[in-house]
């Protein structure tokens, strides 16, 4: 196991190194002038922008910034925003928590409506439950988050008047943004569980067990559920990458604070040390988050250490 | 499909169909207005601001949403009441010398700042010079305070301002935000970080911000030295001032309904109408003044350097008909190159032309583009294109007007390419990569024009229309140092005749500020520019 770790550890080393490098280039190459969204560009002068692009070090060639970064990266220090001049790693160490919350909680819902439904469906093919989970189900996929978030605030904000819509604060206002971004998850799962359920049931050992008189709900929780759940816990770690990425709409969506929020307003200002930053902090969860899945396979599942080993 | 039959599929439509209804019928009584009135006016304000401020520090703020939050925070030397006239605020009076390079103002001695640092006019140089010093970064208030050289303190209360060059504008400028004072000593303090700490004079100060969230204010208790704008004199009604962050325009509308929010701003139009229909709510609206939503067209781009071509769009483009469509008319419709509310507007151009397709068409023939086979006008082998550049977000759907312009040029054979970017600097001042470009700019004086229509210095950056006119120079400059109001009124109208007539531009539309609030929200008031003032205002 402790060699399983190191390797993945060095490939996550050469993963990070390999993303910085790319975001920053990406960053470099595209249009977009951070002194627009400083100063009203129709306002000022040629002589100011060039005495803010120096005051901001942007006058530089790439390869002397990319050195900066890389040097500032290894002290510790993740630079400044451009736009407000505050360091970006305490902004990120802020809004991180509010974004891991509503992560943490969209994740599950996911996994319980997702595995309550997938599994109630494959045992009750053809039934309503099944017909109304494969409806939640394809909801949650096909609906866009934002759409599917201004529903909700129509609904129970708006109309019913129950809960708040917008801020960061409480666990009322986790509510409905994660129950909108749970849904998406929640569709992927209740698809991939039904399937892997009605796969597991028509295989032989299902037979077996059923001639041996086992009680059809032993069969179905006992063994069919268990072995069903191994691809849906794939689906899970890759989900949380995506949930993280989704919430840079539903923070936006739900006025919420969050590194999505963060992120998406420092492009819009082309402010490139805070969307270094954070896609630096989020380079290393993502990496993190798959290891952690990686390992919890093979925790659970000894072929698959097994193959980890002989690779 | 099998489900269609299920009878899981008709509960399903049942479900929907109650949640509907539900939201239908309550839509109207959510909010509840019958909070009993006291006589006591005071509460707590949140405010829904669209855009997400970057700083509060006058001096380097760039945009509109920034001035609506610090200028509750800070106050200036003098304020333009509605009327457009000049106000006294933080200065008694003032003189201006002969030659109208100095200005000499006196200073009211009653007044602190929120950190107990008395105002004088020590803290006026400082406020002043700090813009002209680069480590500030200041942009749009370093334009606002030109020609400003030098300040003179004479006494505690009183101070000299030394100009360059005379300046017709300078009163008016002292009146725009980003000339607030700001407390010297805080400013010191917390030298590139005073955005996050802002400290000045007016009827609110600064609690606390959290990034992307809100902004709080509470009422600074010593304020008594009201202002030209408010009919209250003492401190402010309200205890506290909350703007909230909430730039997802149903999410905004949504909390303002839901009552989670007391105010809204930039209200869509396509909400306007259910707003003014419901009891529980009010719309608030104020035009902004300067310079209007404009479409500036690149004169340096064959064939937009030749009359014809340029009049032909302002016959083909229909204004009228753009404004209609996307603004439901919530928006006015603009005719000159500034808004109504400036100084020598010139009301005649309202309704002095109409668009024309067959006089566009006309006009292009005439300088010899002639129809191709697929429509789009050719001249010597060259097709009539014409490029587009907006900025990308769809703000006030100024995306949209790219769309409807496009539909519109091409029934007179001009094939409109659109491009969205983000990078102005580079495509538009730099490359001049445009034949078509919008703008517009909020400014209470029509000197503005100058910097959009007078031929730059050697070196210095082009204008929007990229013109050398010297006819039009010589105007602006006219306007510029004239110091007699009649005067100047007329040298601005003949400004816009000009523009007009040369068809350098096509005015769109007038920026109305809109701001939503419960019924219960009294005494929100606007200042010239349409930025909101909150000394008068009370939650009952």
């Amino acid at each position: 196991m402790a060699r399983i770790i190191a390797e993945r550890l060095v490939t996550s080393l050469f993963v990070i190194f390999g993303s910085t490098i790319l975001v920053f280039t990406t960053l470099y190459v595209l249009p977009g002038d951070p002194v627009d969204s400083i100063i009203d560009p129709s306002v000022a002068t040629p002589e100011m922008v060039e005495n803010l692009r120096k005051e901001l070090g942007i006058d530089q060639p790439y390869h002397v910034r990319l050195i900066h970064y890389f040097s500032d990266l290894f002290r510790g220090d993740f630079g400044q925003s451009l736009v407000n001049s505050t360091p970006v790693l305490p902004q990120i160490i802020e809004q991180f928590p509010k974004t891991l919350a509503l992560t943490i909680v969209s994740s599950c819902i996911s996994i319980i409506v997702g595995i309550t439904l997938g599994v109630l469906s494959a045992v009750h093919r053809n039934k309503t439950i099944d017909v109304l989970a494969r409806m939640i189900g394809l909801f949650g996929i096909s609906m866009p988050t934002f759409w599917t978030g201004i529903l909700l605030i129509l609904i129970f904000s708006v109309a019913l008047g129950w809960l708040p819509s917008l801020g960061s604060d409480g666990w009322q206002t986790l509510i409905l943004p994660s129950f909108t971004l749970g849904i998406i998850g929640a569709g992927f799962i209740i698809r991939m569980v039904r399937n892997s359920m009605l796969e597991v049931i028509s295989e032989n050992f299902i037979t077996t067990l059923r001639a041996k008189g086992l009680t059809e709900r032993a069969i179905m929780y006992r063994h069919a559920l268990k072995n069903a759940l191994i691809p849906a816990l794939t689906m899970m770690g890759m989900m949380i990458g995506d949930m993280l990425a989704g919430t840079v709409i539903i923070e936006t969506v739900f006025s919420r604070q969050g590194i999505g929020r963060l992120i998406a307003d420092a492009i819009m200002a082309s402010d490139l040390p805070v969307v270094q930053g954070v896609i630096f902090f989020t380079a290393i969860l993502y990496i993190l988050i798959n290891l952690i899945v990686d390992l919890s396979y093979s925790a659970i599942d000894p072929r698959v250490r097994r193959s980890i080993l002989h690779d | 499909m099998k489900f269609v039959k299920s009878s899981a599929f008709h509960s399903c439509i049942l479900a929907l169909a109650i949640i509907i209804s539900g939201c239908s019928s309550s839509s109207g009584s959510s909010a509840s207005p019958d909070r009993t009135p006291t006589e006591e006016k005071a509460g707590d304000l949140t405010y829904a601001l669209a855009t997400n401020p970057s700083t509060l520090d006058p001096g380097r703020s760039g945009w509109a949403v920034e001035s609506r939050v610090y200028n509750q925070i800070f106050e200036g030397l003098l304020t333009r009441l509605p009327d457009g006239s000049i106000a006294p605020q933080l200065a008694t009076d003032w003189d201006i010398s002969d030659d109208g390079k100095t200005y000499t103002f006196h200073l009211r001695d009653d007044v602190t700042f929120h950190d107990g640092t008395p105002f004088d006019a020590e803290a006026v140089q400082y406020s002043f010079d700090r813009i002209l010093d680069p480590a500030t970064q200041a942009g749009n208030a370093l334009s606002a305070l030109h020609p400003y050289e030098s300040a003179e303190v004479i006494d505690a209360h009183t101070i000299k301002l030394h100009l360059a060059t005379p300046s017709a504008s300078f009163l008016t400028n002292l009146t725009q935000t980003q000339l607030s004072i700001v407390s010297p000593t805080a400013a010191e303090e917390h030298g590139s970080q005073f955005g996050q700490n802002p400290v000045g004079t007016g009827p609110f100060e600064f609690v606390s911000w959290q990034e992307n969230s809100e902004i709080q204010l509470k009422r600074y208790d010593d304020y008594n030295w009201g202002s030209a704008q408010s009919e209250n004199k003492g401190p402010a009604f309200l205890d506290t001032l909350t703007f909230k962050i909430i730039t997802e325009e149903a999410t905004r509308v949504g909390s303002l309904q839901s009552s989670q929010v007391l105010a809204a701003e930039t209200i869509p139009p396509q909400n306007i109408e259910a707003f003014e229909s419901d009891p529980s709510l009010k719309l608030l609206s104020q035009n902004t003044e300067g310079l209007p939503y404009t479409l500036f067209i690149n004169s340096e781009h064959e064939p937009w350097g030749e009359l014809e071509a340029r009049q032909a769009l302002q016959y083909g483009i229909d204004v009228q008909q753009i404004v209609d469509t996307l603004y439901f008319g919530t928006y006015d419709r603009a005719w000159s190159s500034i808004t109504p509310g400036l100084l020598g507007y010139d009301e005649s151009l309202e309704h002095s032309f109409e668009p024309d397709k067959e006089k566009a068409e006309q006009l292009l023939e005439d300088i010899g583009w002639k129809k191709g086979t697929d429509g789009i006008r050719e001249r010597d082998g060259e097709r009539l294109t014409l490029n587009y550049v907006d900025s990308t977000p769809n703000r006030e759907k100024r995306n949209d007007i790219a769309v409807i312009v496009q539909q519109q040029l091409k029934e007179i054979g001009i094939d409109v390419i659109i491009e969205l970017t983000k990078d102005i600097s580079t495509t538009i001042h730099e490359n001049g990569d445009y034949d078509l470009y919008g703008n517009s700019q909020v400014n209470g004086d029509p000197n503005a024009l100058r910097q959009f229509y007078r031929t730059p210095d050697e070196g210095a950056r082009k204008t929007l229309s990229r013109l050398n006119d010297p006819k039009l120079d010589e105007l602006l400059e006219q306007g510029t140092i004239e110091l007699d109001e009649e005067k100047r009124i007329a040298i601005y109208k003949e400004i816009q005749q000009y523009i007009h007539q040369q068809a350098i531009i096509i005015p769109i539309y007038v920026f109305p500020y809109t701001v939503g609030t419960q019924e219960s929200v009294q005494g929100i008031t606007f200042d010239y520019l349409g930025y909101p003032f909150f000394n008068d205002t009370y939650v009952r």
